[in-house]
């Protein structure tokens, strides 16, 4: 008899993880009546799109160049905006400098909510009440970004620890006093590094809401999709990869700069 | 009104956790008084400096300072009790990413308005002040430099500026020296006791090291289990004194507290 070697109880758990995935994948296959003939089809279609794909035209440039401005400048509206709104928010929320625990927890529990309901809803919301627009990706967005600088920003003041703020406290100082002199000089850097990071995140999401009609160029490509106009379509995905690509370049640089200066 | 600077009677402090850390501590501290708190390390020590100015909220008793009963203020008197009373921490509690000067000018913070502080609208006033209690200690050419790019014993040199700074009439210092070495020590204790001195301020001061208590104190207080056990002149205090209030910790006594510093503290 051979010698078994491994943990058991993990291996017992690993036999019954994928015992029960396999059984569960048969019911979910058929439930959504995937079927090999379809994806044959499709596959023998391939060839053709990527043709059509190909004749990439910059006809559309400047159009494109101009919604992505538009897209560039609603992510950055909504995260200045954002930045000002969670500056504030996180101090109230944060253990170490919440004035009151009451209206912190209750503060809390609202972004809670507000981070659990995805952006793409919230845009939609803000587009079935200001119409079509910018305004409506600037308004909608505002709350998901909103809810991730306050996530952020009050782990990083409680992380920062008690110390400068017990300081400032002890020797009389306001509430103000604690925030502005005390906690702000404090993690300045690591907050713009998340200023920075969350700036990129919403480029990239502002070009998927476009698509449901937040304005700039994700207006554009849904338009393209649904006359089937590839050549532009291209064009387009490639501003698109090109501006994230560069953008987290420069973030990332940013970052690191920011970390070196921190010690 | 009372003729102490400090007056404490029955203070009681229970954290929610069911531990009683102060059971009834009596204490008067007349102006100029330099008091060193004994103890072994949670005995309440810390706790009793931080009920004085509520960093900790007493569960009971009375504590008035200068005529103000300091238990009873609201948010407004709260900070103008506290505005006259310095603090010194072990772990220097500096802004690091602020200059020394900085550091020290937030002293007067307790004196100004929300916004004028906001944008620290320092007085040149203010700012010669600072400058010239940061020459005292030594560290004039220090002040333009950032606070987390000092030593240990230049970092507490600059909290005991802060606490000057306020110009105040009590300074509670806790554990000041716990996470420095001798010779930094020496010249921590040095600032305080000869600046409380010079300008009349009172100190209550926590440590750990006898030897230090005696060589400073004007008078000494032992805390044990979160009861006042000694109460007299530093001559009075026998090495018999001594060994019951840090019965059961002896090693305490004289040895610097070993891996207090705190090297990984990161306020990135």
């Amino acid at each position: 008899m051979k010698i078994p070697i491994s943990h058991k109880a993990t291996r017992r758990n690993q036999r019954w993880f994928f015992a029960v995935m396999i059984v569960l994948f048969v019911p979910c296959a058929f439930y959504l009546k995937l079927s090999y003939s379809q994806f044959a089809d499709g596959v023998g279609r391939i060839p053709d799109i990527v043709k059509q794909f190909l004749q990439i035209s910059p006809e559309d440039l400047p159009v494109l160049l101009r919604e992505l401005l538009t897209s560039l400048i609603i992510a950055f509206l909504s995260v200045v905006i954002s930045v000002f709104l969670s500056l504030l928010l996180s101090f109230l929320i944060a253990d170490t400098t919440a004035p009151n625990r009451w209206i912190a927890k209750g503060l809390r529990l609202i972004v809670v909510i507000v981070r659990t309901i995805p952006t793409t809803i919230w845009v939609l919301l803000a587009v079935a009440s200001m119409g079509f627009g910018s305004m409506a990706g600037v308004l909608g967005l505002l709350f998901p970004t909103t809810s991730f600088l306050i996530k952020s920003f009050t782990a990083q003041i409680d992380e920062a620890g008690k110390e400068p703020v017990e300081a400032i406290r002890a020797l009389g100082g306001t509430w103000w006093h604690v925030v502005f002199n005390g906690a702000i000089p404090t993690l300045y850097t690591t907050f713009l590094a998340l200023i920075a990071f969350n700036f990129e995140i919403t480029v990239a999401e502002t070009v998927i809401l476009g698509m449901v009609g937040a304005g700039g160029i994700g207006v554009l490509l849904q338009e393209y999709i649904s006359y089937y106009e590839f050549a532009p379509l291209l064009m387009g995905i490639l501003v698109v990869f090109l501006t994230l690509f560069a953008l987290e370049l420069m973030t990332n640089r940013i970052r690191k700069r920011l970390a070196r200066g921190a010690r | 009104m009372s003729s102490f600077l400090l007056e404490i009677k029955g203070l009681t402090k229970k954290y929610s956790a069911g531990t009683i850390a102060l059971s009834g501590i009596d204490l008067q501290v007349k102006s100029k008084e330099f008091i060193a708190v004994i103890g072994p390390s949670g005995a309440g020590k810390s706790t009793l400096l931080r009920c004085i100015n509520r960093l900790v909220e007493p569960s009971s008793g009375s504590i008035e300072f200068a005529g103000d009963r300091v238990d009873q203020a609201n948010a407004r008197e709260l900070r103008r009790v506290r505005s006259q009373i310095g603090m010194i921490f072990q772990h220097y509690n500096l802004v690091n990413r602020l200059s020394v000067l900085e550091n020290v000018l937030h002293g007067r913070l307790g004196y100004m308005s929300s916004i004028a502080g906001m944008f620290s609208r320092y007085s040149e006033e203010d700012k010669k002040k600072a400058i010239a209690l940061l020459r005292k200690v030594g560290l004039e050419n220090e002040m333009y430099k950032r606070a987390d790019e000092l030593s240990g014993g230049q970092k507490q040199r600059v909290g005991v500026c802060r606490a000057l700074a306020q110009q105040p009439r009590l300074i509670l210092a806790d554990e000041p020296i716990a996470s420095l070495d001798p010779k930094s020590s020496a010249v921590v204790m040095d600032a305080i006791h000869r600046n409380c001195a010079e300008q009349g301020i009172a100190c209550l001061v926590n440590l750990h090291q006898v030897d230090v208590a005696k060589r400073y104190a004007s008078r000494i207080i032992g805390i044990k289990n979160g009861k006042m056990v000694f109460d007299g002149p530093p001559e009075a205090l026998t090495d018999h004194h001594a060994a019951l209030i840090y019965e059961g910790k002896e090693s305490q006594m004289y040895q610097q507290p070993v891996g207090e510093e705190p090297q990984d503290r990161r306020y990135a």
